[in-house]
């Protein structure tokens, strides 16, 4: 029976502006259909008019079909009634999605104290079974807690939690676990398939992760620039996709997948990577671009951090070891908490080390640089990217100033010099003078952080930084910025510490990983070897929450690599 | 456990301001130019023995510090020395014009709240609409009108013109005192409203926004509850911390007020005292206006674990 059925689906702004384009698309009972597609596509508008969440001023077109009732055209009550009975919406931030002011029981029990007129009793008891439904450990306690007092997995937990309380029919799920951590998404997936399984409820997944969107769903919904690209049955789409748009996400999205012929040359002990491998990632991993030497380009020996705040102390780095030779690409992977970022505001000189010794070129960088003459040469030697370009740059400077001025400050140029040096460095990352005009706002969210790239490699440091410089991007963004780095590091030399929770793209950016957990490096190794052949337990937890498809997506990813480079596609 | 130490912790720094606040309220009086002996002996012709015997019967005579803790060890058992012009108990002279003050300020208080947070709400939530931006343009004219013209203009049309509400003086009995202060609440009001709408304003807007009120919506929540227990209830905080700071300029500024309704308060005994340079009375009443304002923020400090509980869990889970 089909539960949603949206047909010619339009939404436009007063400006004229049209974000949907003519959806449509069906969800059956018991189905899981997923919704793919990158930022700005219309995917969470989509979903989000099936619960008549819409913006205040858009004229829609079409219409949504929710078992009997149109929703485009409900009147206040029935967008009520539905909201109450038939389907219910997970969100994508659990930490802003629950009212940090209430407790976690008010936000399960609310709906049916006020909507359904339960007894507070009665309400609690219905909250204290879904709670276990959801495998949430202490629920008694937890109706008594304020979100603050939970960690993100146990919150998205509640969230769902407080989705079932209607014993909705279809449930919508939008990016329900982006924000956490991979291990945790794999528990949650657990849970909602497990819950959709046993309420027979039709579920709507909206993700940009292709994996996972192939690992969990029948049917898939490509989404792009409001219109629907492709859609059929996920193998199908993910392993044959017809349109463009598709075949270019596939080739862009990054696996950990190591295919078996790579592997076994790992395990043989050769040097696999770039040479013997076909697919487009691996053959990304750069060897030989690294002039030999003995004298390691940044070394970290014995670093320890502890913070003393709060009750306990927390020992954010544990005594860590990395090193990298000159014109290396060390990966540092881990989940949140894991004291990855701490060592790399460590290196950069952004905290002080409680213990051991940090060299850059052989150079002591250990403390935290407290004069501005050592600022500034800390600051030669290591360059960091930080996240979120959104933040990282001044929204009131063009990008060509903020590069120019991080030039000054090491160089006495003429404006002349510093002017065409800038254009230079944009050039560099595949950005030209007319974005040395732009200021940030004006910019993609790829374009600013390859403009922050440029500003830090403007100073030619001889570490660059790079703490999670992807995380925030669009997977085909991603994929140009990391092409970038590569880019650069094949021309220049560049030494680069990548630091991310997600091993797929340390996988293509990196020769070596490192691991770490609760502040400790548990393995370290070939990044090729240690996806393939992983040591430790926590390791092999890591890569197998990674979802992925039964299926094999290298195949795909080569062939579309073949018909489009990613990384030209700026 | 906790809340109970924060709470000593908050009663510590209270007493500490309060000390450091009767420091600078009491030297202050050193740098200000005028002498009291002269003042009190005003209109004759003092002998130097005259001068000798007054500057000794009023403690002028001893060191500073020493004057200083005469005056707390008073103050602190209520005694806050004699007026040098009404020549008066100075708690008497205070005591008598309290009273009105006090209702003043709370009259002003209400309507403050009850205008300021009804004209936020409706503005919030009809934001970008014409009601919105006629409630901000109303409100931002009514702030640019300074208090002794919104008095005269409160007179010139209810007083005079329609003869609603008495003009002068602060009446006889409760309710009749409550009548005579209907308009002086209103001029002091005005200039706060202004303050209170726009905070309460750009509190529910930023919290209209955020994701759990989407949340409680898709839920199938009213309207009405959704605003009630998730936008204005996370609104509060900036809200309150706003009307904290409003005590102290109420009191300040109802001085104005007074003067121009001809109210016997705490305003226009400051702006008296000041004038004829009535040390004992000017000290206490600043002091009674810092305590207020002390006062009233300490106890929101201490509200704040009960208005946002991420507060109570201290700086680090924030």
């Amino acid at each position: 029976m089909t539960l949603l059925d949206i047909s010619e689906l339009t939404l436009d702004l007063p400006n004229g502006k049209r974000l949907l384009d003519g959806i449509s698309l069906t969800v059956a009972e018991g189905e899981t259909v997923g919704l793919v597609g990158e930022s700005g596509s219309g995917k969470s508008l989509t979903a989000r008019s099936v619960l008549g969440l819409l913006p205040s001023r858009a004229t829609m077109g079409g219409s949504v079909q929710l078992l009997d009732q149109s929703v485009l055209d409900a009147s206040r009550s029935e967008l009520l009634s539905l909201r109450r009975t038939r389907a219910s919406m997970i969100f994508q931030d659990p930490r802003a999605g629950i009212n940090p002011m209430r407790t976690v029981g008010d936000h399960l029990t609310e709906t049916m104290r006020l909507c359904e007129g339960r007894s507070a009793a009665d309400a609690k008891a219905v909250a204290i079974s879904l709670m276990e439904a959801v495998r949430l450990p202490r629920p008694e306690e937890h109706l008594k807690q304020y979100p603050h007092e939970l960690s993100g997995g146990m919150l998205q937990r509640v969230m769902i939690a407080g989705a079932l309380t209607s014993s909705p029919r279809l449930l919508i799920c939008d990016e329900p676990t982006t924000a956490l951590d991979v291990t945790t998404q794999a528990e949650i997936i657990g849970v909602l398939a497990e819950q959709r399984e046993s309420r027979g409820m039709g579920m709507l997944f909206i993700t940009h992760d292709l994996n996972l969107a192939a690992a969990i769903c029948d049917r898939v919904y490509v989404m792009s620039a409001g219109r629907v690209e492709e859609q059929g049955d996920a193998r199908q789409v993910f392993r044959n996709p017809q349109a463009a748009y598709t075949k270019r996400l596939v080739a862009a999205t990054p696996t950990i997948v190591v295919a078996r012929d790579t592997a076994s040359a790992a395990d043989a002990g050769t040097d696999a990577a770039g040479t013997s491998t076909s697919t487009a990632t691996a053959s990304a991993a750069i060897d030989g671009a690294a002039p030999a030497s003995t004298e390691p380009m940044l070394s970290a020996t014995g670093i320890s951090k502890t913070y003393r705040r709060g009750k306990e102390p927390v020992r954010a780095v544990i005594d860590a070891t990395i090193e990298i030779p000159r014109g290396g690409a060390l990966g540092v992977v881990g989940e949140s908490g894991s004291g990855k970022s701490t060592l790399a505001r460590m290196i950069v000189g952004l905290e002080q080390a409680d213990a051991g010794d940090i060299r850059i070129a052989g150079r002591e960088r250990t403390s935290v640089p407290s004069s501005r003459v050592e600022r500034l040469e800390h600051a030669r030697s290591v360059q960091m990217v930080f996240q979120d370009p959104y933040l990282s740059l001044d929204p009131r400077i063009t990008a060509g100033k903020a590069i120019e001025d991080a030039l000054r400050l090491h160089r006495r140029l003429s404006t002349t010099d510093a002017r065409s040096r800038v254009i230079e460095l944009l050039e560099q990352v595949g950005l030209g003078d007319v974005h040395a005009q732009a200021r940030p706002r004006t910019l993609s969210g790829g374009q600013r952080q390859r403009v922050a790239i440029a500003r830090a490699l403007a100073i030619e440091p001889d570490v660059l930084v790079m703490d999670e410089a992807t995380s925030a991007l669009d997977v085909s963004v991603q994929a140009q910025v990391l092409g970038v780095v590569e880019e650069i590091r094949r021309e220049r030399g560049l030494t680069v510490l990548f630091i991310s929770h997600d091993l797929a793209v340390v996988r293509r950016l990196c020769d070596e990983t490192v691991v770490m957990k609760t502040g400790e490096i548990v393995e370290r190794g070939r990044t090729i070897e240690l996806l393939g052949n992983p040591q430790h337990a926590y390791t092999r937890l890591l890569i197998d929450s990674v979802p992925r498809p039964d299926w094999d997506l290298e195949a795909v990813a080569a062939e579309a690599s073949e018909l489009e480079d990613p990384v030209a596609q700026n | 456990m906790t809340t109970l130490r924060r709470v000593a912790g908050k009663l510590g720094a209270l007493l500490l301001t309060l000390f450091l606040a009767s420091l600078l309220v009491f030297f202050s009086r050193f740098l200000v130019p005028g002498d009291p002996v002269s003042f009190l002996l005003r209109g004759r012709k003092p002998s130097p023995e005259a001068v000798a015997q007054v500057t000794a019967q009023y403690g002028l005579d001893l060191p500073p510090w020493q004057q200083y803790l005469n005056w707390l060890t008073g103050v602190l058992q209520g005694d806050f020395g004699r007026s040098l012009q009404y020549r008066q108990d100075v708690s008497e002279v205070i005591g008598d014009r309290l009273p009105v003050t006090l209702l003043l300020v709370v009259m002003a208080g209400t309507m403050i709240a009850i205008v300021g947070l009804t004209a936020g709400i409706v503005a919030s939530l009809n934001r970008g609409k014409v009601l919105d931006r006629s409630v901000l343009i109303g409100l931002t004219v009514l702030g640019a009108i300074p208090s002794f013209v919104g008095s005269i203009v409160l007179i010139a049309v209810f007083a005079v013109q329609l003869g609603w509400f008495p003009s002068f003086g602060s009446g006889e009995g409760f309710l009749d005192t409550i009548y005579h202060l209907v308009l002086p609440s209103i001029a002091l009001a005005i200039v706060f409203v202004v303050l209170v709408g726009k905070v309460t304003r750009s509190s529910m807007v930023e919290q209209l926004g955020r994701e759990h009120v989407e949340v409680a919506t898709s839920r199938g929540l009213k309207r009405g509850t959704v605003i009630r227990r998730h936008v204005f209830r996370n609104s509060i905080g900036p809200i309150l911390t706003v009307s904290g700071v409003l005590v102290a300029g109420l009191l300040v500024a109802s001085s104005i007020v007074e003067a121009a309704f001809g109210l016997a308060g705490i305003g226009t005994l400051l702006v008296q005292s000041v004038d004829r340079l009535d040390f004992p009375v000017v000290q206490a009443i600043v002091l009674l206006i810092v305590t207020a304002f002390v006062v009233v923020n300490a106890i929101i400090d201490v509200l704040e674990p009960w208005i946002d509980p991420r507060a109570a869990a201290g700086a680090g889970a924030r």
